[in-house]
């Protein structure tokens, strides 16, 4: 078990053993007994057959405790969870901003064909584990650090690609999703929401979609994005 | 020989561990974590005649060992639940206790009418969501008697009622007089949260529904008062996360526990508590439950 700070309060957690995932996909996590109560979800970061590493940010009492553990500690995952997103197409865009770039390097390094966009609000960070992955890596940050002044979806543009995958706040997806649907691209999101069991029985991350409720955790977290309802 | 079986009314259960409403689906997503046949029993996802979206997000918020809900009955109805779910529930050896909430008593009585005949051990009267409607059901003793009443007279399964943790005493007695099999209490603890950025509850329907070991010691108080006042089976429910909170429940009076908030602190939570448990028994020398049922009262 180790934990890194990759920028103010972003830290990635890495823990050894062979758990398996496939892009997209997510464990639920716990290193303490009853309070916080529930066990916190997060998308793989990367994975081999030595360890997986989670990135997050410290929000709360849950992720703080995660920040704070030590080799030797025990930490428990569930998973892996959630539907993860399949390839679909030779050319591929997968589109982070913030803490929504968690599970795009793990996705490009499953994927063939991947171009990657990344936008952040003040420095960057992480890049050159993305850079490890492809040469094609676009990047954006709202103080204009590191990368092009402005968001990730005013560096992104969806001609030529086959199908684009997106993790990020839902005002960035939506807007994705405009021009995504303008361009009659295929756009599958990732979608958050605050979650208890993670595997489907409890209903608490359940949100309208076209075509009827779903429940977060288990019929996604990935869905396409004209499916979502982006002004619920 | 350390027996883990127990009775309620005229059902037999191989153990005292029964999955809470709501909080287990219809058993499938656990059945590709472990055997869920091993539990004593899995009541269903709150069912009413027709099917429910629920509340919109946010439906949870985590407080102190505790979680308010806000699910709102989200449910594909009686008749897809007969249809979908049961058969698959019933071929997976679930002892499968079907929770039902409606408005009136002419609905709980048709909702039950339709269960009566299928394979279910048993109907879950819930007259204690705190999430669907302004008035609580389950704190009004001639509203909960009528409801007894009139389910009684076209449900021939054994019938339980769910009480919330304010229901006053007469409550539960109204329904024993009625011919109520069973009383499980707790629901959930009528719960507020703010968000005081947004200066607004954080719930669209204002109040939400505490569980968790936050609640444990209200329920058991409950539960200690009900074991002395009635003469029929009382479920204990509310924050049981150990072997231990369910001996506590037993030593209180109650016949089983049913277990909810604990599954998302621990997926595996159930085959624990069942190991837990008879692992107790056998340290203890118990060779049934009775020996130690009501023990706290004497």
């Amino acid at each position: 078990m180790k934990n890194q700070q990759v920028a103010p309060g972003v830290f990635l957690l890495k823990a050894g053993g062979r758990f398996p995932a496939g892009p997209g996909q997510f464990y639920m996590l716990r290193s303490w007994d009853l309070d916080p109560l529930l066990s916190r979800p997060m998308s793989v970061f990367d994975r081999t057959d030595e360890g997986i590493t989670f990135l997050y940010k410290v929000r709360g009492r849950g992720t703080d405790l995660l920040s704070r553990l030590l080799p030797g500690d025990e930490l428990r995952l569930l998973g892996p969870l959630g539907n993860g997103w399949k390839q679909e197409g030779k050319r591929i865009a997968l589109i982070g901003g913030g803490l929504g770039i968690a599970p795009l390097l793990y996705t490009a390094k499953v994927f063939n064909g991947v171009e990657i966009y990344l936008g952040f609000q003040g420095s960057p960070f992480l890049l050159e584990e993305f850079e490890r992955v492809t040469n094609r890596v676009y990047v954006s940050s709202e103080s204009g650090e590191g990368g092009r002044r402005g968001l990730v979806t005013e560096i992104f543009s969806p001609g030529g690609y086959d199908a684009c995958y997106a993790c990020g706040p839902r005002a960035m997806l939506a807007t994705l999703s405009r021009i995504c649907h303008g361009a009659k691209v295929p756009l599958f999101v990732s979608l958050e929401e605050r979650m208890a069991c993670g595997v489907g029985a409890c209903l608490g991350c359940t949100v309208r979609m076209r075509s009827g409720t779903k429940r977060v955790c288990r019929d996604g977290p990935v869905f396409p994005a004209q499916e979502v309802l982006w002004d619920a | 020989m350390h027996d883990l079986s127990v009775r309620i009314g005229s059902l037999v259960l191989r153990n005292s561990i029964i999955a809470a409403s709501g909080t287990f689906g219809f058993g499938q997503e656990y059945a590709d974590l472990y055997d869920v046949s091993q539990l004593g029993a899995v009541c269903s996802k709150g069912l009413t005649l027709h099917p429910r979206e629920g509340n919109p997000c946010p439906r949870l918020w985590e407080t102190p060992c505790g979680l308010l809900n806000s699910i709102g009955l989200q449910n594909p109805g009686i008749d897809a639940f007969l249809r979908d779910e049961l058969p698959r529930m019933i071929s997976q050896g679930l002892v499968t206790i079907a929770n039902v909430w409606a408005e009136t008593p002419e609905d709980y009585a048709e909702a039950a009418e339709r269960l009566s005949s299928s394979a279910v051990a048993a109907v879950e009267l819930n007259v204690s969501c705190p999430n669907v409607s302004e008035a609580m059901l389950g704190q009004q003793t001639e509203a909960v008697a009528r409801v007894v009443r009139e389910t009684r007279k076209v449900c021939r399964k054994p019938l339980w009622v769910k009480l919330p943790p304010d229901a006053p005493l007469e409550v539960a007695l109204a329904a024993e007089k009625e011919g109520v099999d069973a009383v499980c209490a707790v629901n959930t603890v009528r719960g507020l949260a703010i968000d005081i950025g947004e200066r607004r509850p954080v719930f669209d329907r204002i109040f939400a529904g505490l569980s968790g070991p936050a609640i444990k010691p209200i329920a058991l108080r409950v539960v200690y008062e009900l074991a002395a006042a009635l003469t029929i089976p009382v479920i204990g429910i509310g924050g049981i996360a150990t072997w231990q909170d369910v001996v506590e429940f037993i030593m209180a009076g109650a016949c089983a526990v049913q277990v909810g908030t604990a599954h998302f602190i621990d997926p595996l939570i159930g085959p624990r508590m069942i190991d837990g448990l008879f692992q107790y028994m056998e340290r203890e020398g118990l060779s049934n439950w009775e020996e130690i049922r009501g023990c706290a009262h004497r």
